[in-house]
């Protein structure tokens, strides 16, 4: 019955065992959220809900790998996300 | 639960409720999401539980919206609420359909808002900006044009909509 084993990240996590799971459980986390668009943005998890829709902090808007745009907060409708993935980004700006 | 009457409030009148708030209310509530990290510390009221309730807490400031085709959008947010009467209390009931118990007025400011679960919204004061890149077919460089136009007054579809975010803050 479990679904795609793509969304679960190998962050370090325990015994992941749904894709519901793993939502709740990287919350918090330095995340990458992959657009359709292929705009990329790094930041730390907030909160996310089952259509996807993130919320964000410290986030950074990357297009072509060049950093484009930082935004304190950000929300980011679900349906345009392609993925999202846990990161070990290491914060070059105090949280 | 029979409604007494139903009032369909006129957008200014959000605006009354918010301004007769304590000017300390408003600004402890709007600290919870001006530091940043870990809102969920500050009182249970301002808490982030779900992603809109981080477009809440914008209420009544400029924020930022990127759309697709390029665009991006900076204007006010407008809240509509519609509020009914029952047993002496109030219903609040959001464009979207969401509906709240009735509660104490100041809770009004924290359940109304101008979005629904699409993310339609309403901007006031709106300046849209349209980029665009043109490839000579020369000299093969790119040209990137910003067209921008003000809108009084704006719906936005939320199907259009990409992020959403409160404009950065100078420290």
């Amino acid at each position: 019955m479990s679904t795609g084993g793509g969304e679960k990240g190998s962050g370090g996590g325990g015994s992941v065992k749904t894709p519901a799971d793993f939502l709740k459980s990287i919350r918090g986390r330095p995340v990458v959220v992959k657009l359709n668009s292929g705009v990329d943005y790094r930041g730390i998890l907030a909160c996310l809900d089952g259509y996807m829709n993130i919320a964000m902090e410290q986030t950074e808007e990357y297009v072509n790998g060049q950093l484009k745009n930082k935004y304190g907060d950000a929300f980011i409708r679900g349906n345009n996300v392609l993925y999202i993935s846990t990161s070990k980004r290491t914060l070059a700006e105090g949280a | 639960m029979g409604c007494a009457r139903i009032r369909y409030c006129s957008w200014a009148l959000p605006f009354l409720f918010y301004s007769s708030l304590p000017r300390s209310v408003k600004w402890r509530k709007k600290q919870g999401l001006v530091e940043g990290g870990h809102s969920m510390a500050s009182e249970e009221e301002s808490t982030v539980k779900e992603p809109l309730d981080l477009i809440r807490l914008s209420l009544d400031e400029r924020i930022y919206v990127k759309l697709r085709s390029d665009r991006e959008l900076r204007g006010k947010l407008h809240i509509s609420i519609r509020v009914w009467e029952s047993y002496g209390g109030y219903h609040v009931v959001n464009h979207g359909g969401n509906v709240f118990p009735r509660g104490l007025l100041s809770n009004l400011l924290w359940l109304k808002w101008a979005y629904d679960q699409h993310l339609n919204m309403i901007l006031g004061d709106v300046e849209e900006i349209i980029t665009t890149v043109e490839i000579d077919d020369e000299t093969y460089e790119e040209i990137v044009r910003t067209t921008k136009r003000t809108v009084p007054f704006l719906f936005v579809r939320g199907d259009g909509v990409i992020l959403v975010s409160p404009p950065l803050r100078t420290a």
